[in-house]
């Protein structure tokens, strides 16, 4: 009988307490008046990192939204890789207060993190050139030369044979 | 009567196309020197490739096509409308090459948004672009809007004949600066020059302030500089210029949009001595005026809507706006969304207003533009002003513009045929969009930001928007920069040779 | 071949007209600004008031 009751008391806890569950950042743009002054957790790859004395605004990207963090210096510093074209920048994980308009930051969407976590390090992404790609590109260089010599020189013999205004 | 086309005339068109098609060549060549300096080789064949066809299109072009016929007004108002399609078609090439955008037809839309200094954007991950294409993607805009293709192709290429003129007078830009046409087009470039160095410096010093290395300041300050000047609104960042979280960095964007918005002439005349003219010329009253009145009714609506609250927050989010609008650049601190979604319709109305008015004629600017609105306003005071006069009295209206000039009603008429041009394709844009199932606030927001090439978007703009939406911001973006005359001449070039065929 | 001597002062005064004439058209978009900022400070303190 013990262990049904067991059963019974973890489905109990799992529909009454909320499993901690990252926000998009999908969700928190389209829905921010209802997420404004409340806590969310918000995990995405840092893009940006902009120290200011002992704050920094870390930017951070979900899914094709990017939402500014402002956290101290101390966490910001965790940061080692910042996305762009060759890196895919470390995962973190911050949570804190999402503000839809910050009135100490000018108005901003922005979320004022109390915790701030790297929870994956970024690492390099391949970008190297496409063998086809590069030859066909001097190939029709190559073909752009010579059709621009080529006209240029029926154009000159033209002009010698039969000087313009008799073409 | 019309007279019937020619091939004569198809030949002419052709052939000074291919001046443009060398032009762009050359344009899609620069980027490697940032994919060199960035190490990106692997983004050099995208360009190689997108010159290399240009160049040979340019080369049948002039041989199959030569003809040492002058072009007649027709031609060159044909061949500039042509040419500003042929340009971004070439431009998207490596875009599309590049993966920037999901589809060709979205990387041509990327180009066209970027040459006609619109800066609507569907490209996807713009935070992992390389280097080299975001900045191909800011150097359209300031070649495209921020220049002009025709005076730099003339600048370079150019010499000094009637055809020039007509195709600088095409590219919707009026004469004065200097009698020479290839001086007036130098001048231009000088002028753009200028000011890209004045706001590269302006925002780098900003960008390195705010927490930015330098290396990155002065690439993003050198790109923002050149869409903010060409009042184009691309950035090399998905959250535009919020990403910064920055006053000052907004400031260097406002600096360098007002200064985009004001006219050739007018910066001609003030860099040559004539410092009066900064607060004599109708164009920048009527602009201050505008941005002032326009910038409280939305800030005033902003904070009694409790959206925005403190001074700063309604300067940052109300009054930029209103600049990046009626400027028609379209750098944006606020999500897309939080236009449709938070922002009061009566802000979005005004905004929507703001960008068609536009800012000064023969600037970077999109819009109906300033002197035009000055001119319908003065024509109206002076109608009332002759009502109420004795019949035999005469009335007459000026406007100082660099210098004192009549207004005529040849003025008044084509003020109002451009104004109502711009009202008809507004209505036709938002009620395609309306279509679509957006609210019609959003849609008149999206319609006017492309007809206006400003840029600023409500989230209707995005790589999964409709097919038949992109095609007619397209088109409305295409029309928009060439002020709709040249667009409707080239449609009746069309339609006349359909009519009446192609006579030898 | 001996080198000009490069004075800054005669620059200025060499291009005294464009370096002033960009600072005035920099000077108009402070205008601009100033004049918006004070709308801003003004909204606020009417909503205060009300």
């Amino acid at each position: 009988m013990s262990w049904k009751v067991c059963f019974l008391v973890a489905i109990l806890l799992l529909l009454i307490v909320p499993l901690a569950r990252a926000e998009s950042g999908q969700a928190l743009i389209e829905n921010s008046a209802s997420f404004d002054g409340k806590t969310v957790t918000f995990t995405g790859e840092v893009i940006g990192v902009l120290m200011r004395d002992n704050y920094a605004w870390v930017n951070i990207l979900d899914n094709e939204v990017a939402i500014g963090v402002w956290c101290s210096a101390e966490d910001a510093r965790k940061v080692t890789v910042i996305g762009d074209y060759r890196h895919g920048g470390d995962t973190v994980e911050a949570i804190g207060t999402f503000r839809m308009a910050d009135p100490e930051q000018g108005g901003d969407l922005d979320i004022r993190a109390d915790n701030f976590t790297v929870v994956a390090v970024g690492q390099e992404l391949s970008r190297s050139p496409s063998l086809p790609l590069v030859t066909f590109s001097v190939v029709l260089m190559i073909v752009a030369i010579f059709v621009a010599i080529f006209l240029r020189h029926i154009r000159k013999e033209k002009e010698r044979i039969v000087p313009w205004p008799f073409h | 009567m019309i007279p019937a086309l020619t091939r004569e005339d198809l030949k002419i068109i052709g052939y000074n196309l291919s001046r443009i098609s060398y032009l762009m060549g050359g344009i899609l060549l620069l980027p490697i020197i940032v994919a060199v300096i960035y190490r990106e080789i692997d983004t050099i064949p995208f360009f190689l490739i997108g010159a290399s066809l240009a160049f040979i299109l340019g080369s049948l072009l002039n041989h199959f096509l030569e003809t040492k016929k002058e072009m007649e007004l027709k031609h060159a108002v044909v061949m500039v409308a042509v040419g500003w399609l042929l340009a971004p078609v070439l431009a998207s090439i490596p875009i599309w090459l590049s993966n920037a955008t999901a589809s060709y037809l979205h990387a041509s839309f990327e180009s066209l948004s970027g040459f006609t200094g619109t800066g609507l954007t569907v490209a996807t991950d713009i935070d992992h672009l390389s280097h080299s294409i975001n900045f191909l993607r800011h150097f359209l805009q300031f070649v495209g809007d921020g220049i002009g293709i025709i005076v730099v192709s003339l600048s370079i290429l150019g010499k000094t004949k009637i055809s020039s003129v007509l195709a600088f007078k095409g590219e919707a830009k009026e004469l004065g600066i200097r009698p020479s046409i290839v001086r007036t087009s130098r001048i231009i470039i000088g002028i753009a020059i200028t000011f890209l160095i004045v706001g590269t410096i302006l925002f780098a010093a900003a960008g390195i302030k705010e927490g930015l290395n330098p290396g990155t300041a002065i690439f993003d300050g050198l790109n923002h500089s050149m869409t903010g000047y060409a009042t184009g609104g691309f950035s090399t960042r998905s959250q535009n210029l919020l990403f910064y979280h920055s006053v000052w960095v907004e400031v260097a964007a406002i600096v360098t949009m007002i200064i985009g918005a004001l006219n050739f002439n007018l910066h001609y005349a003030i860099l040559g001595g004539k410092r009066k003219e900064i607060l004599k010329n109708i164009e920048v009253r009527i602009l201050f005026f505008s941005l002032l009145a326009l910038g409280f009714l939305v800030s005033a609506n902003l904070i009694f809507s409790n959206l925005y609250t403190s001074p700063d927050s309604l300067f940052r989010k109300g009054i930029f706006h209103v600049i990046s609008g009626q400027t028609t650049t379209g750098f944006q601190t606020a999500p897309p969304q939080h236009f449709m979604l938070l922002w009061p319709a009566f802000s979005m109305i005004v905004i929507s207003i703001a960008m068609i008015l536009g800012g000064c004629a023969n600037s970077t600017s999109g819009g109906i533009k300033m002197v035009r609105i000055g001119i319908l306003f003065k024509s109206i005071v002076r109608e009332v002003r002759q009502t109420l006069l004795p019949r035999s009295a005469v009335v007459r209206g000026t406007f100082h513009n660099i210098e004192d000039t009549l207004i005529t009603d040849t003025m008044i008429k084509g003020a109002a045929v451009i104004a109502m041009g711009y009202i008809v394709l507004f209505t036709f844009g938002t009620m395609i969009t309306v279509a679509h199932g957006y609210s019609v606030e959003s849609s008149m927001f999206e319609t006017s930001s492309a007809l206006g090439n400003v840029g600023l978007s409500s989230g209707i703009t995005s790589p999964s928007m409709p097919f038949v939406v992109e095609v007619t911001y397209m088109f409305l973006m295409w029309a928009g920069k060439l002020e709709i005359i040249a667009v409707l001449v080239l449609m009746g070039f069309i339609i006349l040779g359909l009519r009446k065929g192609i006579k030898k | 071949m001996a080198l000009r001597k490069f004075s800054i002062l005669a620059f200025l005064k060499k291009n005294f007209d464009f370096i002033t004439g960009v600072l005035g058209e920099i000077g108009l978009t402070v205008l601009i600004m100033g004049a918006a900022l004070a709308i801003c400070l003004l909204l606020v303190f009417v909503k205060s008031v009300i």
